[in-house]
């Protein structure tokens, strides 16, 4: 996995950049909330809003624009990431746009592509093996006379996720 | 009629905040609520594996909600996180004929389906239906308790996946609170993040939200934060503790779940409440508490 890093404010200025690649607007159209992007008209409402405007190289209306501008390089951008998925520009959005599950989907096409924290790859081993993000503390649970926590198939969870391929999501370049 | 639900965890709960389900199951009691067991739940996915595999996720949580159904059950649930996730699976599952038919392609291999027919709630939409039930119950007013109230992002928005009070002005979990006799005051940033999902991506950003969340509840004169979800609440109980501001000032508040805050008041007892495990320390409201 990549070494990038996030919120570090990431220069793009000398990077050349391939504008008007209709495969990539092509692609972020049909990702789940993908289908009204191209109504996006700039007025940078999402970003008034947002949590990480100030923080990120790349604000969330201008990662809009190199969407419409067919610009791969939206992928290496802090907003991807650094989105906290509050659903602010959402929910705001005078055009109705699904700004944040398309980021969503920014997420999954940028993870296929080897570009995510650390973080992402470790909790999807472990989403894998245990179904679970976290295990109980049975100390606490028994503190308070809590039952345990019911059990599950973890086989039955791994089953599907052969099914959907979440251990093979890499994409050959 | 008693109200019966299967009560969905998720990991965040049982893993740190178990005061939170303690006090919910206690609250539940009082008011006649009945939580029956999530028997074979996983983890909801959440925004973690939305942002990984979208597909991954909706097989995911469509397999708890498929379980629920199986039983002929409906779901409630403590965390916005496990509550944004099954609403939105539920909402696209619902809505998209494609997306319900890969799903369940995946969901017959385990002998599920979705159909969308158990109803998805969060513990705070079922007290609101009951909060004359709760006026009644009140006994012990918290006058004096000044709270910054968190709602969190995935309990109001997208309104049109959660559909649980006004995304821009949201009141009814205010009004709950204030059934106590408690204040819950505006503070500027009350509707931004948390930041608790940056926690995976960058603590560093992560950290710079919550200073700001809270500074700004502080600059209100909150005396607490109150909360109704075990992510958020991790940024106020967890990482606040020597949370400082530019100038070395601590930040941190004392960190309530909202199912505290009423049992209190409802005369349930503080050891139920799981008080003795909230981590920021408690002691500048305690006389206000009653602890």
């Amino acid at each position: 996995m990549s070494d990038e890093t996030w919120g570090q404010f990431k220069s793009f200025e000398s990077a050349v950049l391939e504008a008007f690649d209709d495969k990539v607007t092509e692609e972020v159209s049909h990702l789940i909330g993908g289908q009204d992007l191209r109504a996006c008209f700039q007025c940078t409402k999402c970003s008034a809003g947002c949590p990480v405007s100030d923080k990120v190289n790349v604000q969330v209306h201008e990662l809009m624009r190199m969407l419409v501008l067919g610009l791969k390089e939206a992928l290496q951008t802090d907003m991807v990431w650094l989105c906290t998925t509050c659903y602010t520009c959402q929910e705001r959005c005078p055009q109705g746009i699904h700004i944040t599950d398309i980021i969503f989907g920014l997420k999954n096409m940028a993870f296929r592509r080897g570009i995510a924290p650390p973080g992402y790859l470790a909790a999807r081993k472990g989403l894998y093996e245990t179904g679970r993000l976290y295990e109980p503390s049975d100390w606490e649970r028994e503190e308070l006379e809590l039952d345990e926590v019911p059990e599950f198939d973890i086989g039955e969870v791994q089953k599907m996720f052969d099914q959907t391929g979440l251990m093979r999501l890499e994409e050959d370049e | 009629m008693a109200q019966q639900y299967e009560v969905f965890l998720g990991c965040a709960i049982p893993a740190r905040f178990n005061n939170y389900e303690s006090s919910m199951r206690a609250v539940a009691e009082a008011l006649g609520i009945e939580l029956l067991d999530f028997e074979g739940a996983s983890c909801c996915g959440t925004v973690v594996l939305k942002s990984i595999d979208e597909t991954s996720w909706l097989a995911m949580s469509g397999r708890n909600i498929a379980l629920a159904e199986s039983r002929g059950h409906d779901i409630v649930t403590p965390c916005n996180g496990c509550f944004g996730s099954l609403k939105d699976v539920y909402h696209i599952l619902s809505e998209s004929e494609d997306h319900r038919d890969v799903i369940n392609k995946v969901l017959s291999t385990i002998g599920l389906e979705f159909k969308g027919v158990s109803r998805v709630r969060h513990f705070v939409e079922v007290l609101y239906d009951m909060r004359e039930t709760i006026r009644e119950k009140i006994v012990r007013r918290l006058d004096g308790l000044r709270i910054a109230f968190h709602p969190g992002c995935h309990l109001i928005r997208p309104s049109t996946v959660t559909g649980f009070d006004d995304p821009e002005l949201p009141r009814k979990v205010d009004e709950l609170l204030e059934l106590t006799g408690a204040e819950s005051i505006y503070w500027p940033l009350k509707l931004r993040c948390c930041g608790s999902p940056l926690l995976i991506a960058s603590e560093d950003v992560a950290r710079r939200i919550l200073q700001e969340k809270m500074q700004s509840a502080r600059d209100s004169g909150a005396n607490c934060v109150v909360t109704n979800c075990p992510a958020c609440h991790t940024q106020f109980d967890v990482q606040a503790i020597d949370l400082t501001g530019p100038d070395g000032e601590p930040l941190g508040l004392p960190a309530l779940f909202v199912t505290q805050v009423l049992g209190l008041a409802m005369g349930l007892d503080p050891e139920r409440l799981g008080l003795d495990l909230n981590r920021v320390s408690l002691d500048p409201i305690a006389e206000i508490l009653g602890i």
